[in-house]
């Protein structure tokens, strides 16, 4: 908890705040009353709940490098199966097969799908790019990890909706070994 | 110590039309990520095989952008769908400007 940290910092202004503040919950004279403490912490806590965007931090559990590909749409998390072992012994070259769930028309299919790690020194794997031509949206590959991590797979539909799924992944050895 | 551009295309050689066929494609390449010393004081420059597009009766079915996350010797499988008889071309590009091609016939019954 970094709330004795905050606290200490914000001491001093969270008590002009308070001051100024004419509906405060604390009575102007009554410093007897609740203990130097309790009215800091009050005021500490007032001042951390009313001026920061809590909707928005709490909401972002998504990547920045998801919203980046999909230019700060949220994508479902549906229609994409991502294949990829729970476990590997190396990251030098892992398996992996996407399936999407789309039946590849002129009308609704996948245009592409991106592969992301988010701890690989460059987060970004590749991309397949696909049309209706491929009658099937289902494509393998195979990948170089760095370490254990969530790899997460985009894919962006005709319709101009994204669908993505991610997976844990522990590598034991990895992939960013000099000479190796 | 160039190792030669290798491939092997894996595709079945007939198909009906409208058939949905599975193409798999290992690439020889040692993709390499750079960055490392060269002994030199230097380092290495990336390079990598950073795109596969695979053409088939006038237009281009697939393409596979790769970049540092891919393995060394990229796999890759991806489908299509039969329309007519003819070769599916199959072109590498490489860090640096070099290309590669490779065909494939496919028989459509």
């Amino acid at each position: 908890m970094s709330l004795p940290i905050s606290l200490r910092s914000n001491a001093p202004d969270a008590l002009r705040l308070s001051e100024k503040e004419p509906d405060s919950a604390e009575p102007r004279g009554g410093r007897t009353g609740p203990s130097r403490r309790q009215l800091v912490a009050g005021a500490a806590a007032g001042l951390a709940l009313a001026p920061l965007p809590r909707p928005a931090a709490a909401a972002a559990p998504l990547s920045e490098h998801v919203l980046r590909l999909t230019e700060g749409v949220v994508p479902e998390r549906a229609r994409l199966r991502l294949e990829i072992p729970a476990l590997v012994e190396n990251g030098n070259s892992v398996d992996t097969r996407i399936t999407v769930d789309s039946p590849m028309t002129a009308q609704d299919h996948v245009r592409w799908i991106h592969l992301i790690a988010e701890k690989n020194p460059f987060p970004d794997m590749a991309r397949f790019h696909l049309s209706p031509r491929s009658g099937r949206a289902e494509v393998a590959t195979t990948l170089r990890l760095a370490q254990s991590q969530t790899v997460t797979a985009v894919a962006a539909l005709s319709g101009g909706g994204f669908v993505m799924a991610e997976a844990a992944i522990v590598v034991t050895l990895s992939a960013c070994i000099d000479g190796g | 110590m160039a190792i030669p551009f290798n491939a092997r295309i894996s595709m079945p050689a007939e198909a009906k039309a409208g058939e949905i066929i599975e193409i798999k494609v290992l690439a020889r390449h040692p993709m390499d990520r750079g960055g490392q010393s060269d002994g030199k004081g230097g380092t290495v420059p990336r390079k990598i095989l950073n795109r596969l597009t695979a053409t088939y009766a006038g237009e281009e079915i697939f393409r596979f952008d790769m970049h540092t996350g891919v393995s060394a010797n990229p796999f890759v499988s991806f489908t299509t769908k039969a329309v007519a008889s003819g070769e599916i071309v199959f072109e590498w590009r490489e860090d640096g400007g070099a290309s590669f091609t490779r065909t494939a016939r496919l028989t459509v019954t």
